[in-house]
């Protein structure tokens, strides 16, 4: 009797990352994926390049996606959730929903790699204005307009003379209860702050910090070209609001590397917003009765040396679900739970 | 090009959701309930009829509207005589039945937030004797205070996740002969008041068009448990606590913006004590100036003790510098009275205000002097020995 196949949900690049593997050790995966299509958040929130190589992200998510579409080892079905499930490692049975038709699978293990969701700057942080001024955006909102080439304010469609970026708006603010760094941010604003530069020489670009977190190599392929090749001004000092001054914005907060107050005047302000756990992890972690951690996260039970096995036995978790991740990191760990889910249906094989 | 308004949405067309589920808290209802399963403590119910208002993130509190116990403030009850007077005037006008109690004892909570502190135990004792003192009576507390609502929530807090501090409490009421019951709600009087909002303007007789006012919410209303204040969709997009703003605007005053709506009138609880300079300054630089070059306001009206008295009580200083200072500030229980027809001295007790207010009434129809002679004549029989108190006929006469 040939193995169950391995189920996954979610079909961003945790979720395409995972199917690939499998399919390419000779086994069998399900992928469930709830939009009508596969890319993920990056597809879905329309980034323009990706760090840190600039590379178009939707040429990136159509190569990821094109390896497991027509494969004949992954079962594709889109538009469709998981809505129930039981049994345990080797034998799950799992409810698949469809529009109006379930349909019930087995499947050996399970990887739920359902993601992430930008923090809702409206949800929190009211004093940056995000749902009162048209001006205040999001680092989603600039990939947008990055990627159509027409960086505009949209209060009046004409080019910004002067942008900034806020950074850690829902991440590490003890407050809010997201004490975590959202590790991507730092990276994505200073990629954005150049390509600004590139589309418009004339634009001031400003980041306001706590401090910047570059991971790796980033520090050499982002931040210091941002600085001395394109002139991005870095200021440390966390805003504390943004005001409507005549038909510009005012951003107030300190200075703290001069030690005072700042007001300064702007045309667009961008929120780097970070990330939150999309309502399907929340969904999933529920149905599958795995255990989440504060910040509703999926928990991860082997610290450094295990970072896809959840509480349950058979249940693996990897990507932007369990915790904040680049795509380095969530592509690492799908291949990670991929492996470690055909070791356990191998292992739990039924008798024949 | 892809042009910009397709890439791009303003923010009104921005899709804001709130989720109760991704409030950063527990609901502290469930846990309430949960704990007085156990046998933990009681929950004193919000009696029917209640009015079901939506909070920060959408999670639901029910304001009743009567059978109300008011614990009032100190600062309130020494400066801003006619803030609570104006509550019980709505409540009488709206024929509902509440309790003025004198089984009440102050909250700790200016010691509190001063940093003067005694212990956790004895401060959750405080207002765990205030919420049986109400209990007793079956009737529901309302807090008028901005700072005993912050504190008692936070109380609330400590006592939902410590055992300890649960078991040092019980013990020490029990000494004191009373029960261990929390309310299912804390309530500012301001919530009801923006509960009633539309029964207060079904009983308005003065016409307040011509009124632009601005709003000072008190810090200890929406950013202490932030996710027990009360957010509307209508009001700032649900961006912005509800209260006040949406009182002003059933009752027909056009409500300004300022840029300095999030900032603290200046009490700040330290600087009030060992800093007062600092408070004047803040309270005139910050907030009354700035309101006045943007928006220029008939009146600015707020909801807590602290508040009311910082923001008015602070002008006459500025105004021996000329700085551009002198707008009235009153609570929205004050203005709502008004708005149905109460007295300016006998009822508002506007007398006890520090800013000239009288601009204001006059704009609202109101002949001042007349009214002052009233309130005159009425004071005379106090002096005389003929009464001893004013009476509610009194107020209306
Ligand atoms: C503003 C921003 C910009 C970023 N830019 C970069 C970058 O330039 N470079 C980089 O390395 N990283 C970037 N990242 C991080 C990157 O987006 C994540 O690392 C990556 O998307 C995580 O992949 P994932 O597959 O785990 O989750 P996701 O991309 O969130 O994919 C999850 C998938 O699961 C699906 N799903 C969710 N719930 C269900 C359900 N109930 N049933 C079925 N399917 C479901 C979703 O529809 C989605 O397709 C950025 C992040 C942010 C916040
Ligand atoms: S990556 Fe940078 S902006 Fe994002 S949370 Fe961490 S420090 Fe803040």
């Amino acid at each position: 009797m040939p193995e169950q196949p391995i189920l996954i949900i979610g079909g961003g690049p945790a979720g395409m990352e995972a199917a690939r593997a499998i399919a390419d050790l000779g086994y069998h995966a399900i992928l469930v994926e709830k939009r009508n299509r596969l890319g993920g958040t990056p597809d879905e929130a329309g980034y323009a390049a990706l760090t840190p190589d600039f590379r178009n992200a939707g040429e990136a998510m159509a190569e990821m996606a094109a390896r497991i579409e027509n494969n004949p080892f992954v079962n594709l079905k889109l538009n469709s959730t998981v809505t129930a499930a039981s049994g345990s490692v080797g034998n799950f049975e799992v409810t698949i929903q469809n529009g109006q038709a379930s349909e019930k699978i087995n499947a050996g293990a399970v990887i739920i790699a359902t993601g992430f969701q930008h923090f809702d700057p409206g949800r929190e942080t009211q004093q940056y204005g995000y749902y009162e001024f048209d001006d205040v955006i999001t680092l989603v909102d600039l990939e947008k307009m990055l990627r159509a080439h027409n960086v505009v304010r949209p209060s009046n469609g004409k080019p910004p003379e002067r942008l900034c970026f806020i950074q850690c708006v829902g991440s590490r603010d003890r407050q809010i209860g997201n004490e975590y760094c959202s590790k991507v941010c730092c990276g994505i604003a200073s990629k954005e702050a150049i390509e600004v530069r590139q589309q418009l020489p004339n634009c001031k670009v400003f980041i306001f910090y706590i401090d910047m977190r570059m991971y790796g190599y980033w520090e050499n392929q982002i931040y210091w070209p941002a600085q001395e090749k394109y002139k991005v001004n870095y200021v440390k000092g966390i805003v504390t609001e943004v005001l409507k001054k005549g038909d510009r914005l005012l951003i107030r907060g300190e200075d703290t590397t001069m030690g005072r107050p700042m007001e300064i005047p702007m045309d667009i302000v961008v929120l780097s917003v970070g990330m939150e756990p999309s309502a399907g992890t929340c969904e999933l972690a529920k149905i599958f009765g795995v255990q989440q951690n504060k910040y509703k996260f999926i928990e991860t039970l082997g610290g450094a040396l295990d970072t896809v096995t959840t509480s349950v036995e058979g249940v693996f978790a990897c990507g932007a679900a369990t915790g904040p991740a680049d795509l380095e990191d969530s592509v690492s760990s799908a291949a990670a739970a991929a492996m470690k889910a055909i070791a356990a249906v191998r292992k739990h094989r039924p008798l024949e | 090009m892809i042009p910009s308004e397709a890439l791009i949405s303003k923010a009104k067309d921005r899709q804001f959701t709130r989720d109760p589920e991704r409030a950063p808290t527990e609901d502290f209802h469930d846990i309430l309930f949960d704990l007085e399963k156990e046998g933990e403590w009681e929950v004193q119910r919000v009696p029917e009829p209640y009015v079901e208002v939506e909070t920060k993130y959408g999670r639901k509190k029910k304001i009743p509207l009567q059978h109300t116990w008011h614990h009032k403030s100190c600062g309130q009850c020494g400066h801003i005589p006619g803030y609570s007077t104006s509550i019980f005037w709505i409540n009488r006008k709206l024929g509902f039945d509440y309790i003025d109690p004198t089984d009440q004892t102050s909250c700790t909570a200016w010691n509190y937030y001063a940093s003067a502190t005694s212990n956790a135990a004895a401060q959750a004792a405080v207002a765990m004797r205030n919420f049986a003192a109400a209990a007793e009576t079956s009737y529901f507390p309302i807090i008028h205070c901005g700072t005993s609502f912050g504190h008692y929530k936070e109380t609330r807090q400590q006592l939902i996740h410590s055992p300890e501090l649960r078991r040092q409490v019980r013990d020490i009421l029990k000494r004191l002969g009373k029960k261990f019951v929390i309310p299912e709600e804390i309530v500012h009087y301001s919530e009801w008041v923006h509960a009633v909002r539309d029964r207060i303007a079904e009983h308005q007789t003065r016409n307040m068009s011509m009124i632009r006012a601005t709003v000072h919410p008190a810090c200890h209303y929406h950013k202490l448990i932030a996710e027990d204040a009360v957010y509307d969709p209508e009001i700032y997009g649900a961006q912005r606590s509800a209260i006040i703003t949406g009182t002003l605007k059933a009752i027909g005053v056009e409500v300004a913006d300022y840029s300095t709506w999030f900032d603290c009138c200046g009490f700040g609880f330290r600087h009030i004590l060992v800093s007062r300079d600092f408070s004047r300054s803040f309270a005139t630089m910050r907030k009354i100036e700035v309101m006045k070059e943007e928006a220029n306001p008939d009146v600015t009206v707020t909801h807590d003790t602290g508040c009311v008295t910082t923001l008015d009580q602070s002008q006459f200083a500025a105004q021996a510098h000329n700085r551009n200072v002198g707008v009235p500030v009153m609570s929205d229980s004050q203005i709502a009275a008004l708005a149905m027809g109460a007295h300016p001295y006998k009822v508002l007790q506007l007398h006890w205000h520090s800013t000239d207010n009288k601009p204001f009434l006059q704009k609202v129809g109101i002949d001042t002097d007349k009214a002052w002679q009233e309130f005159e004549a009425a004071v005379e029989k106090l002096k005389s020995g003929e009464q001893q108190y004013l009476t509610w006929e009194d107020a209306d006469a």
